[in-house]
């Protein structure tokens, strides 16, 4: 589904990713680890075209086509989706009109129908089921005055309406308490799909015990330093990211 | 020609028109005030930006004339209603059957014995010239009284629409007396076609513990002069929100000056949408007289074509006004190279236990946020516009008349381009 090769991207003239390798095909759960600062959230955010970043190098294919000969909205449409750790507030827009827009927008790319207000409503009211949001949150203007946790809870409430074939969740968790990260954890895995992947970005191991990973990659410095199933993560938990990255310069000098 | 005398045969011109019988006295002392003045220039700092020579072509006294209210009415404030035409009282459109017992309101016309603060609201400060101009030519206007803890449940709707086949004059006035701990939700809107002048004076009393919300829409037309006067003095612990919406007119000017007493709290939120060559103009003055008040100003402009927005935001916290809170916001989005903002904030504190912030950004779009919406799958015009929808909507957030802010969101909708979002709200 998504082939990265030798991907180098840098910010304001300044090499961040530099030199990424990754293949990620569909029915798999990947999680990227690593220290702050390492790159983890360029990775996403150059994948699904951040105009701040700028590709130097390397190629991506997703489904087959050149990701970077297609705009952000376009990937959108073709299924790639990004929760972001920050998402942005927009006054004057109400989130259910907004949730309604994006959907259409991608119902039309896909040749399925649009739907109207009235079905759209039906449509949401099981959406927010799903990640357990309260309906006023549906009237209020995007992400305008929610707390961290719920600004969280929108993102994967805009994953579920749109079902993205490749969703990448960065830092998911911060900002949610336990209960919350379970209740989002959980409705991610619901729309996990053998048709579907995941790419969980994350600091800490905590959300891969809900969303478990088959792979687990640590990336610092803009680089892959070492590739391994789940158990990375258990272990990454107990000994911190120091000794990866102490194998991977003791690698470097052999 | 100089410009000079262009505007004091302006000014001659409108006063040349016949003076009405009633208040002789208030408008023989605005006459007075009048005498010898001229219309300002962009050399006087207060009309820097907004250059009146585009009113030298003169404009007569305004006839009487009908027009069809139909199109105006809100289905909320049908028998709440008085409307007037061409600076008249226009019975027949009007209809205040709804309006509780107790709630006087009625055209100035009908019952001057009860405007005995007719002119008095902000005295012991400066009359602004247009605010004398309107005192001398007035025709008519509505008075609305509250009395004591009545809470009007429905909201009044003022309509003052002017029909100009030539350049005419026309000098809405409105007065608003809450007496203590009453409440009200007034609703004040200006429509026209042709070209005309239109120089309205609100002014407002709201007494201890009272509460005006005021919603004041100006959909002027194209070719209209729009330059309002409105002054405010609120009572202690008493309320005064408004909001003033710019839409129409080729220059309109708005000046509110509303004057806060011990725990006073105002709310003076403002939104122009500007396009082609209209020029917008706000100075507020926010006066926090007594200790406690707050005062909260959001003042949005978006501005597209050559276009031009002014706004100066005047906040004078006075000696002894301790525990103020006064915060004021200007936020403007420019659509085209050739648009303009000018904004400035004003702030005079002489107490020192206050808190008083504003800001001000004059910008396009964050790209941020657009990438945010094109993240979702819009594409580049569609989140551009569904921005610059919401910049606009976020002030119509709170209107509370419901089918006043539907009508509004689609007038900015049309206006943002983002009709082709589909409903948005």
């Amino acid at each position: 589904m998504l082939s990265i090769k030798n991907l180098t991207a840098s910010i304001n003239g300044t090499p961040v990713l530099k030199g990424i390798d990754l293949e990620i095909k569909a029915g798999e759960i990947h999680a990227i680890m690593g220290p702050n600062g390492s790159g983890k959230s360029t990775l996403g955010k150059v994948l699904v075209g951040h105009p701040a970043y700028e590709v130097t190098g390397g190629e991506v294919l997703y489904e087959g086509r050149n990701l970077f000969e297609m705009a952000a909205d376009e990937r959108a449409r073709a299924g790639l989706f990004m929760g972001f750790q920050h998402p942005i507030e927009v006054p004057g827009v109400s989130n259910a009109a907004f949730l309604r827009l994006a959907y259409n927008k991608k119902a039309e790319a896909d040749g399925r129908d649009e739907l109207d207000p009235l079905e759209f409503d039906d449509f949401i009211h099981e959406k927010i089921k799903l990640v357990a949001m309260r309906e006023e949150f549906l009237d209020r203007s995007l992400n305008e005055g929610f707390s961290g946790g719920e600004k969280k809870r929108n993102e994967i409430l805009q994953m579920a309406v749109l079902e993205p074939k490749l969703a990448i969740l960065d830092e998911l968790d911060s900002g949610l308490d336990i209960d919350a990260l379970r209740v989002l954890g959980e409705a991610v895995n619901r729309l996990q799909r053998p048709d579907r992947a995941l790419l969980i970005i994350t600091h800490f191991p905590r959300i891969l015990e809900t969303i478990q990973p088959q792979f687990v990659h640590v990336l610092s410095g803009g680089r892959i330093l070492k590739s391994a199933g789940k158990e990375l993560a258990t272990e990454l938990e107990d000994r911190g990211y120091d000794w990866v990255l102490e194998e991977a310069a003791a690698g470097g000098a052999r | 020609m100089t410009s000079a005398l262009a505007g004091s045969n302006l000014l001659a011109d409108l006063l040349n028109g016949p003076r009405p019988a009633e208040w002789a006295p208030l408008r023989e002392a605005a006459e007075q005030r009048l005498a010898g003045r001229e219309l300002p220039t962009t050399s006087d700092e207060d009309w820097k930006y907004t250059d009146l020579k585009l009113l030298a072509g003169g404009f007569s006294p305004a006839p009487e004339a009908t027009v069809d209210v139909a199109g105006h009415l809100l289905p909320e404030m049908v028998g709440t209603r008085q409307v007037f035409v061409n600076g008249r009282h226009a019975p027949h459109a009007s209809c205040a059957s709804a309006v509780p017992a107790g709630v006087r309101y009625f055209p100035m016309s009908h019952a001057s014995e009860a405007c005995h603060t007719l002119g008095s609201v902000g005295n012991g400060t400066a009359k602004g010239l247009f605010e004398d101009l309107n005192t001398a030519r007035f025709q008519d206007g509505a008075v609305i009284l509250v009395p004591k803890n009545l809470k009007v449940a429905l909201p009044l709707h003022l309509l003052f629409i002017t029909k100009a086949e030539s350049p005419v004059a026309v000098f809405p006035r409105v007065l608003v007396v809450l007496e203590r701990g009453a409440e009200l939700e007034l609703v004040e809107e200006h429509h026209g076609e042709g070209a005309y002048l239109s120089c309205p004076v609100v002014e407002i009393r709201v007494a201890e513990g009272a509460i005006l919300r005021h919603e004041r829409v100006q959909r002027e037309s194209p070719e209209a002069f729009h330059l309002t006067s409105l002054k405010a003095e609120v009572g202690r612990g008493g309320q005064y929100h408004s909001r003033t919406l710019s839409f129409g007119a080729r220059l309109s000017r708005q000046e509110p000056r509303v004057r806060l007493a011990e725990g006073a709290d105002a709310t003076l939120d403002g939104l122009a949408l500007l396009d082609g060559a209209q020029v917008a103009d706000t100075h507020s003055f926010l006066h926090h007289a007594e200790p406690g008040a707050t005062s909260h100003q959001l003042h949005k402009c978006i501005v597209d074509g050559k276009a031009r927005a002014v706004f100066n935001g005047q906040i004078l916290v006075a000696k002894g006004a301790q525990g103020t809170d006064a915060q004021q916001q200007s936020r403007n989005l420019l659509l085209s190279e050739a648009a303009r903002v000018d904004t400035k904030p004003q702030l005079e504190i002489y107490a020192d236990d206050v808190k008083c912030s504003h800001g001000a950004t004059v910008g396009q779009l964050d790209p941020e946020e657009l990438f945010y919406l094109q993240s979702r799958g819009m594409n580049a015009d569609d989140a551009r516009n569904l921005l610059t929808y919401g910049f606009a909507a976020d002030v119509l957030t709170h209107i509370p008349v419901a089918s006043l802010r539907r009508s509004l969101r689609q007038l900015v909708m049309a206006r943002t381009q983002a009709g082709s979002l589909g409903e948005l709200s």
